[in-house]
C-alpha cells in the first residue's frame, strides 16, 4: 500500500508497478487502493511509448502464488441460513437501486418481474448455500439487491459490483431478462468478484463469463431437478424476441447453435480452441470465447452423468475459490479444475480421467 | 449539434441488439435541446471518459460522436461512467 502511495507522487513512467499488478489491485484492493490503482492504470494507458511494455506485462504469471484468496471459502461458512432479498422497481429509469418493492419474507408484489427476481434470487442463494456452503455472494451473507424495470426498452442485465439490474428488453430482440439461468449468471458474477475476481477481458474475461454461465445453468437444472441428459444446457432460454429465430442466447451443449437469425446473424460461439475468436470488440470476445470452457464443463458433466450441480459443480466452485489468478488463461483454469477434481476425488480417479478428456476435446491439454 | 450514439456489449454480446441513435439537437423541443447541449458538451464527455470504470461485467459500451461548429469529437464511454440522468436522456432520444 505504501508502495503505491509513493508511486502516486512520481511520474507514472517511473513507477515500477506493472500494469497487470495494478489491474489486480484495482479489482481486489480496498476502495483507496483500488482508486489509486485505477488512476495509475489510466495514466499508464495514455503513454503511447509504453504500449509494448503494457502488452508484455499483460501476460499471466507463470506460477500463480498462493495466499489469502486460496485459503478462503473452500470450507462451509458458519451461521449460514437464509437469504436477505431486496427487490427494487427501477421504474424504467437508470438510477439504482430504485423503489424498494419486496423485502425478505414479504408476500408477492403482483409485479411479475419483481416476483420472478425474488424467487430466482432465492434459488440461486440456495444452490450456493446448500451445495457449496457459501453464505450469499460474498460468502458473508450480503443482501441480494436487485432492480427490475431498469431503464426503458433496455436490452441488458448486469451485476454492477453491488447489485443486479434487469431491463425489460425492447420486445423485439429481447422480451425479458427475468429467467433463472440469466439471474444465476448475474449473481455468479458477484460470487466471482468476491472470490478473487477474473479480469474482464480476453481469456480471463471469457472465463468470468463462462463460470457465470455454468452456475446460472446449474441453478436452473437444480431448480428443475434435471439430470445432465435431461437438461437443455441453454442460457437464456425464451428471452429472445418473438420474431427472432433462436432458442436462447447461448448453448453450452452445442456452442454456436443457440440462434440463427436474419437480424442477429449466427450465434458466434466456438466450442474448440481452433476456432477461438481474436477480436477487440466485447472486451476481447468475452461473450464469444466463453463457449470453449462452457463446452468443456458440459462434456465433463455428460461423461459423468447424474446431477451436474453435485460433483462437477463442486469441482468448478472449488477451482474458483483456489484460483488466485485474476488473469488466468483457459489453460490455467483447466489446470485449476484438475487440481480441484483431484482434491475432491483422488489422483487417477475416473472423474479426473473424464475431466482431462473433456478439456482435450475442446483443444486444451492438461 | 448532431449527436450519434452507438452501443455494444452487454449480457448478450449481440451487436444487432444494440442501440443506435442519431439526432440533430436543433430539431428538439427547447427544454430537451438545453438538456442535450449540457449533457453532450465535448468537455463534459471528456471528463466522463476519464472516470474509472469500477465494474464492467455485462455492461454496455457507448461510442458517442458529437458534431458541432468547432468540429467532430468522439468518445468511448462505459455505461458505468455515465450518470443515470444522462442514461435517461439517451433512452428518451
Amino acid at each position: 500500500m505504501c508502495f503505491l502511495l509513493h508511486c502516486s507522487h512520481h511520474h507514472p513512467i517511473t513507477c515500477i508497478v506493472p500494469p497487470y499488478m495494478l489491474r489486480v489491485l484495482a479489482l481486489r484492493g480496498d476502495a483507496k487502493t483500488a482508486e489509486m490503482a485505477r488512476t495509475l492504470l489510466k495514466q499508464t494507458e495514455k503513454l503511447r511509448d509504453e504500449r509494448d511494455e503494457l502488452t508484455r506485462a499483460g501476460l499471466p504469471p507463470a506460477h500463480p502464488i498462493s495466499g489469502a484468496y486460496a485459503a478462503t471459502a473452500v470450507s462451509p461458512a458458519e451461521g449460514l441460513c437464509c437469504p436477505d432479498r431486496r427487490i427494487h422497481d427501477g421504474q424504467f429509469r437508470a438510477a439504482l437501486p430504485g423503489k424498494l418493492v419486496r423485502s425478505e419474507g414479504d408476500g408477492p408484489t403482483g409485479i411479475p418481474d419483481a416476483d420472478t427476481a425474488y424467487d430466482a434470487a432465492g434459488q440461486v442463494f440456495s444452490l450456493f448455500a446448500e451445495e457449496y456452503g457459501r453464505n450469499s455472494l460474498d460468502g458473508e451473507g450480503m443482501p441480494l439487491v436487485a432492480t427490475v424495470h431498469h431503464r426503458r426498452d433496455y436490452n441488458n442485465a448486469f451485476w454492477n459490483g453491488t447489485q443486479m439490474a434487469y431491463g425489460t428488453g425492447d420486445g423485439k430482440v429481447f422480451r425479458t431478462f427475468l429467467e433463472l439461468s440469466v439471474i444465476g449468471h448475474e449473481m455468479a458474477h458477484g460470487v466471482i468478484q468476491h472470490s478473487g475476481g477474473l479480469i474482464y477481458e480476453n481469456q480471463s474475461g471469457a472465463l468470468n463469463e463462462s463460470i457465470a454461465d455454468v452456475f446460472g445453468s446449474l441453478a436452473l437444472q437444480r431448480a428443475l431437478g434435471q439430470e445432465v441428459h435431461q437438461a437443455d444446457w441453454l442460457v437464456g432460454r425464451g428471452i429472445l424476441g418473438p420474431g427472432i429465430n433462436g432458442a436462447a442466447l447461448r448453448s453450452m451443449k452445442a456452442p454456436g447453435t443457440a440462434y440463427s437469425d436474419d437480424l442477429l446473424g449466427q450465434d458466434p460461439q466456438p466450442w474448440h480452441m481452433d476456432h477461438f475468436v481474436a477480436t477487440s470488440d466485447d472486451n476481447g470476445g468475452v461473450h464469444i470465447n466463453s463457449g470453449i470452457p462452457n463446452h468443456a464443463f458440459y462434456l465433463f458433466c455428460a461423461y459423468l452423468g447424474g446431477r451436474a450441480w453435485e460433483l462437477p459443480g463442486r469441482v468448478w466452485y472449488r477451482a474458483l475459490q483456489t484460483l488466485n489468478n485474476p488473469m488466468a488463461s483457459f489453460s490455467d483454469w483447466a489446470d485449476q479444475t484438475m487440481d480441484a477434481a483431484i482434491e475432491l476425488t483422488s489422483r487417477g480417479s475416473i472423474e479426473t480421467v473424464m475431466l482431462r478428456r473433456a478439456w482435450k476435446l475442446v483443444g486444451i491439454a492438461i | 449539434m448532431i449527436i450519434e450514439i452507438a452501443a455494444q456489449g452487454g449480457f448478450g454480446g449481440i451487436t444487432a441488439a444494440s442501440l443506435r441513435k442519431t439526432i440533430d439537437v436543433s430539431d428538439q423541443p427547447e427544454r430537451m435541446r438545453q438538456d442535450l447541449c449540457d449533457a453532450f458538451e465535448p468537455d463534459q464527455l471528456a471528463r466522463l471518459a476519464s472516470r474509472p470504470c469500477t465494474n464492467c461485467a455485462d455492461r454496455m459500451t457507448y461510442r458517442i460522436t458529437v458534431t458541432e461548429d468547432r468540429g467532430t469529437h468522439s468518445f468511448t464511454l462505459r455505461e458505468a461512467q455515465i450518470p443515470p440522468e444522462m442514461l435517461d436522456l439517451i433512452d428518451q432520444m
